[in-house]
């Protein structure tokens, strides 16, 4: 077996350039495919915390009822006693922080004119120590020394719709939980730009004490969990899960990715461009290899007939350069692994930058992830590839009428 | 060896060749339109330990007789038994099995494996038969003894000479002692000395090992040696000429 193997190796290397030109060629379809993947999962990275760190969290505890029923009330699917639940959540392992939060709605008026607003209430401090940043335009962002007035921010389109600017002041006005209306006077602090205009045209955010004073209630929507790291996202609901059944409260726990839908959108587009990139190598490797080892096979028409004359069972052959193509592949891989890593690097500590996405002014710093599922994967690929593409040829000179190819010149 | 044993057995072997592939229709089948005859009811007998010469100048049908005897092809008419085996009833792996266990091949251009050492070379008979690595290395370095080569055992054919690769394509054939070693046109590609030497040396292992030879040739030179001629004209065997006991040397030792 050792032999033969040994055969099939040198016979790699018989024709020195062709075979660098195969390695060339199957390893540069491996490093683009390093380079492409590496740079979507840094794109992936870059979105996946921003995401997390815009508000989303690494995941959100809501009560059952508020995904099974509509509220009749406000807030009457919150999560009472939320205090308790965060000091429990927060005591476990990898949780840097819990931040409640109340959504509601209502309206807003400058005495003027009145507008919806779609509102949410946070606690600044632990909004701040989760890391979570507030995308503002102009102002600053609440604060968590609640004092005299009370603060608010607003979207752009509600500050253009209200005639507002920072330090103006606004009327809120929402039902409470009892049913009546209540209202409250904001002082405007910040300005904050989404990014998404009907959001922008419809967002307000005040401190969690201002909302409850607004709503008359105790509760809060949801809380959300921050994470030491992202990767620990399922570990941790994990250990969370059973200390949520234990509570008066039936509670239900979301991680980051189930709320992130345009996260999964963007995923979902780009994980197919890069499946489409990965068969058009696929193909490319196949149809040059096969090309290839058919010049292989024409070349050694007569050592074949030889090695058929000798009494060489047919399938050794078809063996033998099925082992060569892979061998060939595994080497091509090896390439491509160490040239697409070294490129990527190359990448990495050259500064480059991309223009700056739809939404951002600022410029994408071009990075290359270096990611070992993804070298394994595009290895697989290609050396798969070589594999398949060697099935002509070796079928092909397994076939040769001896006595033709020994008569071969 | 048993003097008496057969080894090979022609009897009324033909062999035609289509002329070209001008195929025509007739009648909804396919018909070529001519055959060339390169072989015409050839009949012969060779027994163990025989060493035997098939001249006759080119196109007269030695190579097309050798890969008959050889199992490389197949006759169109006739019977060919080796080693009491009917090569006619085989089917492709058992002719494959036969020519790995029974037949040794020595070629005219030598067709050595090139990115084998010559030790490698005459350990691939062996390879295929599925010998233990410690006997496969025993008989390797016996059979690069016995010509000469024991000093050149690493050395790859692009560097070695004509002499030197067509010895160790020699050593390649009776490393797994076959019934039969045939050598279609051996010294075709070797100057005077190297060919007379390995004619010697191929007279000397029929010798010493009683191994049956069977070679083409078409070099007057090397029939001095030789001690039965089978003369081939235009496909048909002209003569079967002993001029010595194939014995003779065997009984000289």
């Amino acid at each position: 077996m050792s032999k033969f193997l040994l055969l099939a190796f040198r016979n790699v290397f018989r024709n020195r350039r062709r075979t660098l030109m195969t390695l060339l060629m199957v390893g540069g379809g491996v490093a683009g495919l390093l380079l492409v993947g590496g740079f979507f999962a840094f794109m992936f990275r870059g979105l996946r915390e921003s995401t997390i760190n815009n508000g989303l969290g690494h995941m959100q505890i809501f009560t059952a009822e508020h995904f099974t029923r509509d509220e009749v009330r406000v807030l009457d699917t919150g999560i009472d006693h939320w205090q308790q639940v965060a000091a429990s959540v927060k005591a476990g392992e990898h949780v840097r922080g819990v931040a409640p939060r109340i959504e509601f709605y209502g309206m807003l008026s400058n005495g003027v004119k009145s507008a919806v607003f779609m509102g949410s209430a946070v606690d600044p401090a632990a909004e701040k120590s989760l890391g979570f940043t507030t995308l503002l335009n102009t102002g600053r962002d609440l604060s968590s020394k609640q004092e005299g007035e009370t603060e608010a921010l607003i979207g752009v389109g509600v500050a253009r719709s209200m005639n507002v600017k920072v330090g103006d002041g606004l009327t809120l006005l929402a039902v409470t939980s009892d049913g009546a209306l209540n209202g409250i006077d904001v002082n405007i602090v910040g300005i904050v730009r989404t990014g998404f205009k009907d959001l922008d045209d419809r967002y307000l955010r005040i401190t969690l004490p201002s909302a409850q004073r607004l709503l008359q209630s105790d509760r809060v929507t949801n809380l959300v969990v921050g994470l030491d790291r992202t990767d620990n996202t399922d570990l941790v609901a994990a250990q969370i899960a059973p200390r949520l059944a234990g509570l008066p409260q039936q509670m239900t726990l979301k991680k980051w990715i189930d709320l992130a839908a345009y996260y999964q959108q963007v995923h979902t587009l780009f994980s197919a461009i890069f499946i489409f990139l990965g068969v058009i190598v696929f193909f490319m490797v196949l149809m040059s290899s096969i090309n290839t080892l058919l010049m292989a096979m024409f070349e050694r028409t007569r050592e074949i007939g030889t090695m058929l004359a000798m009494g060489t069972p047919r399938f050794w052959i078809v063996a033998l350069f099925m082992v060569e193509a892979t061998l060939t592949g595994v080497l091509g891989a090896i390439v491509g692994v160490v040239g697409g890593n070294l490129l990527g690097w190359l990448l990495n500590v050259s500064g480059l930058h991309m223009p700056p996405p739809p939404g951002n002014t600022v410029d994408l710093p071009f990075r290359v992830l270096h990611v070992p599922s993804l070298m394994v994967g595009a290895s697989i690929l290609v050396i798969v590839s070589l594999a398949l593409a060697s099935i002509l040829p070796a079928i092909r000179a397994s076939r040769l009428q001896i006595a033709e190819a020994l008569a071969h010149v | 060896m048993d003097e008496s044993r057969e080894i090979v057995n022609v009897e009324a072997v033909s062999r035609r060749f289509p002329l070209d592939h001008d195929l025509s229709t007739s009648h909804g089948h396919k018909q070529a339109h001519s055959f060339v005859r390169a072989l015409d009811h050839a009949s012969f007998r060779v027994v163990a330990g025989e060493f035997l010469a098939i001249a006759g100048p080119s196109g007269s049908g030695k190579s097309t007789l050798l890969n008959l005897i050889g199992c490389i092809d197949k006759p169109t008419e006739g019977q060919i038994r080796v080693d009491g085996v009917d090569t006619s009833m085989l089917k492709p792996a058992a002719m494959s099995a036969l020519r790995r266990e029974k037949i040794g091949f020595v070629f005219q251009t030598f067709n050595l494996i090139p990115v084998f050492t010559a030790a490698e070379n005459v350990e691939f008979p062996l390879l295929i038969q599925g010998v233990a690595a410690p006997e496969r290395r025993k008989r390797v370095a016996e059979a690069l003894d016995g010509v000469g080569l024991a000093a050149r055992a690493n050395q790859r054919p692009d560097l070695l000479s004509g002499g030197e690769r067509q010895r160790v394509a020699v050593a390649r054939a009776i490393v797994h002692r076959p019934a039969l070693v045939l050598a279609d046109e051996p010294t075709a590609n070797l100057d005077t000395q190297n060919a007379t030497q390995l004619i010697d040396l191929m007279r000397d292992l029929n010798h010493r090992l009683g191994l049956t030879f069977i070679f083409s040739t078409h070099d007057a030179r090397l029939l001095e040696h030789t001690p039965r001629i089978l003369r081939l004209c235009d496909g048909q065997i002209e003569s079967d000429t002993h001029t010595g006991s194939h014995l003779e040397g065997a009984s000289n030792e």
